[in-house]
Order: C-alpha cells, then sequence, then structure tokens
C-alpha cells in the first residue's frame, strides 16, 4: 500500500523516491491526468464534428492542434506511462525482488515526461501525431513543431531507460527459486514490450533529428526541394510504430492475464501459449510497417511483402483471445468490475483486429486509406482494448494500492456506458469511412449520411465523456473515504489477490 | 499450468493460418487486376498543391478544381505535388493515391456511368486540408 | 452442427466468385475494361461476410460462456481448482 489519505506522507518524499512503488504511484497519477487532458480534447473534437459548419471551435488551425495533441498526449502521456505505471508498481513484486533493477534510473526516467508533456503542450504542434514531412518541414508553424521534436525526443530516451530496466529485472534480478518459465504473464508482457521499445525507439529517434536538422535548414533527409525523400521517413516512423502499437496492446493484454484468471476462479489455460504468443507478437510486430504506407506509390511487390507481414500477426494475436475463452470456459466467474472490463476488452479486441485484416488487403486500403475507417479501427484497439484493459487493472489495483474499496456500482455503470458509447463511436466511425469522410477534417460537405453518423459518433463520446467523470469522481472519493478492503481477498474470489511477496516501501 | 491435451488450440490455430492466407490470396488477385492499367488509357497529369487539384489533358487543356472525363474511357492518373504530400481522392469510384513531392504516382480508372462526383485530399497536408476538394463530372463520349 | 453444411456451402461459394473471376483477362479494350469499384467492393463484401462469421460465432461464444459460467447461474459449481493454491 503505499496511497494511505489519511495519515499522508510528505509530498516530496514520493516526489523525491526512487522506491519502485513510489514511482509507479507517480506514473499513475500522471497518466491519468493525461487520460482526462487528452480526452477532453477528444469531446471537443466531437463536438465540433457533431454538424457541418464551425460549432466550438473557430478555425481548421486550432481544430488541426487540438487532433495532434490529442494522439500525441493519449498514445505518448496516457497509454504508455500507464503501462509503467503497472510494470514499475508490480514487475519486482511478481519476480520477488525487492525493486526494479536501476532504481535511480527509474526516477530519471519518470521525471522525463513533465518536461516533455509541458513542451507538447504549450506548443500544441499541428502536424498530427506523425509529424509527416514534407508539411512538417516546410508548412508547420514554429516553435510549436519544434517543441513537440524536443518533446518526443524526450519521451522517446525515457521509455528506452524504463524498457532497460524491466528487461534487467525480468531477467537478471528474478528470485533464484524462479525460473523463467514461472515468471507471470503480465511480467512477460513487460519483457516483450521492453525488447520492442530498445529495439524499435532509436530509428524514431533518428528520424526526429534528422526532422529538426531538416526544419533548420541544415540538411534535406525528408524534403524534395533539398533533394531528399519524404517517403524516407515514413519508413523511418512506421518501422518505430507500427511495433509501437504492440507496445501498447501487449501490457493490457498481459493485465487481462492478470484478471481473467482470478475472476474465474482457476488458471490460465495456457501459461506456454501465452509466452508464446508474446514472443511472436514481438517478433512479427516488426514485420507489417509499410501497411501504413499502401497509397504513397509503393510496388505490387513491396506491398504483397508487407500485407503478408500484417497478417502473419494475427494468429499470435487469436491465440490471446483463445486463451482467454478457454481459460472462462468451465470457469466459475465472478463478473465484478475488473473482470467486466476485462472481457468487453478482449470481444473489441476481436473487432479492432477483424477490421485490421480488412485494412491490410491491399485493394481495400484503397477504400479505406485515410478515412474514417481507420480512425474507428485504431481506437477499437487503443480505447476498446488498451483503456479497457488498464481501467479494469486499474480498478483491481485500487484495494492493493489504496487499502480501500472503490464504489462497486459506480465501476459498473462507468463499465456500461463506455461500452456501449465506444461501439457507437467507433464502429459507426468504420461505416463513416466506407462512406469516404476522410480523416482530419475540421468541417464537412452536408451529406447527410456524413451528418447522422458524426451525430451518433458523438453522442457515443459524450456518453463515454459522462461515464469517465463518474469513474473520475469514484476514484477520488473512494481513494479518500471508500470502505476499507480486506486485503487478503478483497473480490471475494478465494484466492490469494497478490502475489505472496509484498511491497515493501521503505518510508512506511 | 494446465495438464490437459491443447489439441482444440492447434486446430483453432490452424483455422486461422487458413483464413489469413485466403485473405492474403484474394487480396493479391484483386490487387493484380485492378493495377493493370490499360494500354492506350488516356494521361491526366494532376498536380496537389495547398489547397487545390489541377488537371492537364493529354491535349494540353487545362482545369483547376474539376476535371471532365468521358464515359467508358480508360484514365491514367500521372500524379505529383508542388509542396507538401497530398492524396488523390475520387471516392466514388476508389480511387485513391498520394501525390508525394518529387515522384510521380500512377492510378487508372474507368468512369462507366455519366454523374458527379467528389474529388477530395486524402492526407493531411494543413490549414485546407478540410476543403482541397473537387469535381469529376463523367460525360457522355463525344463521338 | 446442421447450420454448419449450410454455412461451408456459403463459405465455398465466396472462394470460387474469384475463380471464375480468374478466368477473364483483364480487358484491354474499350467496354472491357475492369470496373476497380466492382473488384474492390467485392472483395470487400466477401471479406465481411467471413469477418462477421467468425464474429458471430467468438462474439457467440463469449456471451454464452459468461451467461452460463457467472457464478449465480444454477448449475455453477465450484471449479476444480477451488480450495487449493491455483493463484500464485
Amino acid at each position: 500500500m503505499v496511497l494511505e489519505l489519511e495519515k499522508p506522507r510528505p509530498i516530496w518524499q514520493i516526489m523525491f523516491s526512487t522506491h519502485h512503488t513510489d514511482i509507479g504511484l507517480l506514473y499513475l497519477i500522471s497518466s491519468l491526468a493525461f487520460l482526462f487532458l487528452g480526452g477532453s480534447l477528444a469531446l471537443a473534437i466531437r463536438i465540433e464534428l457533431f454538424a457541418p459548419g464551425a460549432q466550438i471551435i473557430a478555425d481548421s488551425m486550432t481544430f488541426n492542434r487540438i487532433f495532434t495533441v490529442h494522439g500525441t498526449t493519449l498514445i505518448f502521456l496516457f497509454i504508455i506511462p500507464f503501462a509503467s505505471a503497472v510494470g514499475n508498481y508490480f514487475v519486482p513484486i511478481m519476480v520477488r525482488y525487492k525493486d526494479m533493477a536501476y532504481p535511480k534510473l527509474n526516477a530519471i526516467a519518470f521525471w522525463m515526461i513533465p518536461p516533455a508533456a509541458a513542451l507538447v503542450w504549450l506548443g500544441f504542434a499541428d502536424f498530427t501525431w506523425y509529424a509527416q514531412p514534407p508539411y512538417s518541414i516546410i508548412s508547420a508553424p514554429g516553435p510549436a513543431a519544434d517543441m513537440w521534436i524536443f518533446g518526443l525526443k524526450i519521451l522517446g530516451v525515457s521509455s528506452v531507460l524504463g524498457a532497460i530496466n524491466f528487461v534487467i529485472t525480468i531477467l537478471k534480478c528474478k528470485h533464484p527459486d524462479m525460473s523463467i518459465g514461472q515468471v507471470p504473464l503480465l511480467a512477460w508482457s513487460f519483457l516483450a514490450t521492453s525488447v520492442i521499445i530498445i529495439v524499435a525507439i532509436p530509428t524514431f529517434a533518428a528520424a526526429l533529428l534528422m526532422l529538426l536538422t531538416d526544419r533548420l535548414g541544415v540538411s534535406g533527409f525528408f524534403n524534395p526541394a533539398m533533394g531528399g525523400d519524404p517517403i524516407a521517413y515514413s519508413h523511418l516512423f512506421w518501422f518505430t510504430f507500427h511495433p509501437e502499437v504492440y507496445v501498447l496492446v501487449i501490457p493490457a493484454i498481459g493485465m487481462m492475464y492478470e484478471i481473467i484468471p482470478r475472476f474465474s476462479r482457476k488458471p490460465i489455460y495456457s501459461y506456454n501459449s501465452g509466452v508464446f504468443a508474446f514472443v511472436m507478437l514481438s517478433l512479427v510486430a516488426f514485420s507489417s510497417w509499410a501497411h501504413h504506407m499502401f497509397a504513397t506509390g509503393m510496388s505490387f511487390t513491396e506491398k504483397t511483402v508487407f500485407m503478408v507481414g500484417t497478417l502473419a500477426a494475427v494468429p499470435a494475436s487469436a491465440m490471446h483471445v483463445f486463451n482467454f475463452i478457454a481459460t472462462m470456459w468451465n470457469g466459475r466467474i465472478k463478473f465484478s468490475t475488473p473482470m467486466m472490463w476485462a472481457v468487453g476488452g478482449i470481444a473489441l479486441f476481436f473487432a479492432a483486429g477483424a477490421g485490421g485484416v480488412v485494412n491490410s488487403a491491399m485493394p481495400l486500403d484503397f477504400s479505406t486509406h485515410d478515412s474514417y475507417w481507420v480512425v474507428g479501427h485504431f481506437h477499437l484497439f487503443v480505447m476498446g482494448t488498451i483503456a479497457f484493459g488498464s481501467i479494469g487493472y486499474l480498478y483491481y489495483m485500487f484495494p492493493y494500492v489504496t487499502g480501500r474499496m472503490y464504489n462497486e456500482t459506480a465501476g459498473k455503470v462507468h463499465f456500461f456506458m463506455s461500452f456501449v458509447g465506444t461501439i457507437l463511436v467507433f464502429f459507426t466511425q468504420h461505416i463513416l469511412g466506407l462512406f469516404g469522410m476522410p480523416r482530419r477534417i475540421f468541417d464537412y460537405p452536408p451529406i447527410p449520411e456524413w451528418i447522422a453518423m458524426n451525430q451518433i459518433a458523438s453522442v457515443g463520446a459524450m456518453i463515454i465523456g459522462v461515464s469517465m467523470a463518474i469513474f473520475l469522481v469514484n476514484m477520488i472519493y473512494s481513494s479518500g473515504k471508500g470502505q476499507l478492503a480486506d486485503t487478503e481477498d478483497p473480490f471475494g474470489l478465494g484466492g490469494k489477490y497478490y502475489y505472496p511477496f509484498e511491497a515493501k516501501n521503505p518510508h512506511h | 499450468m494446465s495438464g490437459h491435451s491443447n489439441y482444440p488450440e492447434w486446430i483453432y490455430v490452424a483455422v486461422v493460418i487458413a483464413l489469413m492466407a485466403w485473405v492474403g490470396a484474394e487480396a493479391w488477385n484483386a490487387e493484380r487486376l485492378v493495377e493493370h492499367i490499360p494500354e492506350g488509357a488516356e494521361v491526366i497529369k494532376v498536380t496537389g498543391q495547398q489547397w487545390f487539384w489541377t488537371f492537364e489533358h493529354e491535349d494540353g487543356t487545362k482545369e483547376i478544381g474539376e476535371l471532365h472525363v468521358e464515359v467508358g474511357k480508360a484514365y491514367k492518373f500521372e500524379i505529383m505535388s508542388k509542396d507538401v504530400i497530398h492524396s488523390f481522392n475520387i471516392h466514388d469510384y476508389v480511387v485513391l493515391m498520394d501525390a508525394v513531392p518529387g515522384r510521380v504516382n500512377t492510378v487508372w480508372f474507368a468512369p462507366t456511368d455519366v454523374g458527379e462526383h467528389d474529388i477530395q485530399c486524402r492526407e493531411y497536408c494543413g490549414l485546407i486540408h478540410y476543403n482541397m476538394r473537387g469535381t469529376l463530372y463523367v460525360e457522355e463520349a463525344s463521338t | 452442427m446442421k447450420g454448419m453444411f449450410e454455412l461451408l456451402l456459403i463459405l465455398a461459394v465466396l472462394v470460387m466468385i474469384p475463380a471464375v473471376d480468374l478466368a477473364f483477362a483483364a480487358g484491354d479494350e474499350p467496354g472491357e475494361y475492369l470496373d476497380r469499384r466492382v473488384i474492390i467492393w467485392n472483395l470487400f463484401f466477401r471479406m465481411m461476410t467471413v469477418a462477421f462469421t467468425v464474429g458471430a460465432v467468438v462474439a457467440g461464444t463469449m456471451i454464452w460462456l459468461v451467461w452460463r459460467f457467472r457464478e449465480s447461474h444454477p448449475k455453477a459449481k465450484p471449479t476444480a481448482y477451488e480450495g487449493t493454491d491455483w493463484s500464485n
């Protein structure tokens, strides 16, 4: 337990701490703050797009900035730090070690986030979270663009430092009596994610540096006017960011591996399949990046290679779905809030994957590329799978971290509203994309079908927004005034709530 | 650890792999058909720039924001950009190809019905990306 | 399992359609040009049929699981692991 609000610890003690539970808590608070900030931007976008014409946003440049910062914030300042929160808090406990391998490096990795976030938010760049040149070189207004570049540079370094810590902690610091085949699947998910980060991020770091020097005019890597090739950036960017989407999803699946077996009151159907699927996914993640570039004028052979690489990832993801379904089979399932989120997340994970397979079929991309189909598809992953898995896990670890229980009814209401809202927004957007609506547009012509679907999506977004407000109140109120939880078995499942090795925070 | 047989899982994975192989084969075949540009297709040069489209026909005729073509003829678009990346899109005919400065991309189509269709930009290109639109007019063939 | 035969029949037809397509070489004459819309949307709808079929199986399984194995189901019985030290 680290968050004791009855007898609060001095805030500076948490801020300067290097203990993994304190750093986990810092990542947690920070990531949740950005969830709400980034989510508010999403609500602004959906209100604006409710109908043709300007609603609440005055001009397209402001709109462009809003969706850029929305995407950047939720990916880099919510999803990744939230996973770091969970990993930092629980990986040492899972491998039965006293802390992460490099506690001070851990603290440094966290503290890189606030300045990077400040750069992104104070800059408010407009060039989308891809920063595609030549627009980002010759047309995007600075200093916003340069601030974004620096901010992401810092975030990339922070990620890599965290990844190094996880790999060493899991492989080298695990308890001598624990073989690698006994390490829990959540820890395996952090191992897989961290390896992907270490391999993939440096490519983007190079691309960012080249983008910066191009913007300064001292180089011409991606600027055709200086002999460069903008598609080179696309390759570098997507070589990092396709694996990065696996970095985003793998910890969330790992979190579901904690929840689903326990709430089904039986062990996971196949631990070995889980490990195999994580390892396969982290390898195959690297084989599909140019499916994001199918419209750039690639040759038939190139496109075929990347389509095959994309499809190759599906069996590994499908193995996780099978594992969860087979685990629930013959279980005696308690549908408390965390379990609802995990199961809902798996259902939406399947839907997201199915849509992705359609995208990867080369000629279909001519219909769906850069349309709302893509927006619907990836949001089913980041919201439907990752946010659902993360939020479910947050409810699950709430009693562990705070010693209190959250309000169960509010948690279930949060789930149902978010589930319905997610379907309303993102399933509809698939169809909207098929009707041709491009993404990243401030306004659209008054085509009746577009208007109707945008309105459905906006209503869905409002439902999600209200449910998140309920969530916020539940979390804050219950942390301070919630019922004290039975820390042995807060959910009444009958098994051990958590790992036998206790987190010993030296400040307690 | 589970102590039971895993054969349902093997069957399941085999089914998934078979499905993916089917998707890949179908997509490969469709792409092969779609990418085959008929000989004698009339070339139209398409230029994207912030924030409008211009077209140049084989006979030198130029159009801005509008494109007039004839039913039943095959057209090959040679797509260029003057500044940033745009993407030329006639959604009703599933024509989509990026306009990348420094290179020429090609895509073809053969309109089958008389009518008007929207042309839009499908790659973020800045302030007026949302309104970088045009109109395709498909007209009766002139004999 | 009765529905299985009908299902396999539909899927077999879906596979046959492009095979028939292959019989027609890509046209090079006016009037014979391929309509890219038809090729692309045809592929899309065939894939949607398969996707929704698989989706119905997956979602249907999950819905049934969630209903049958909930702890409040009248036939719910403790798993073989309850009472043992199964969760580590």
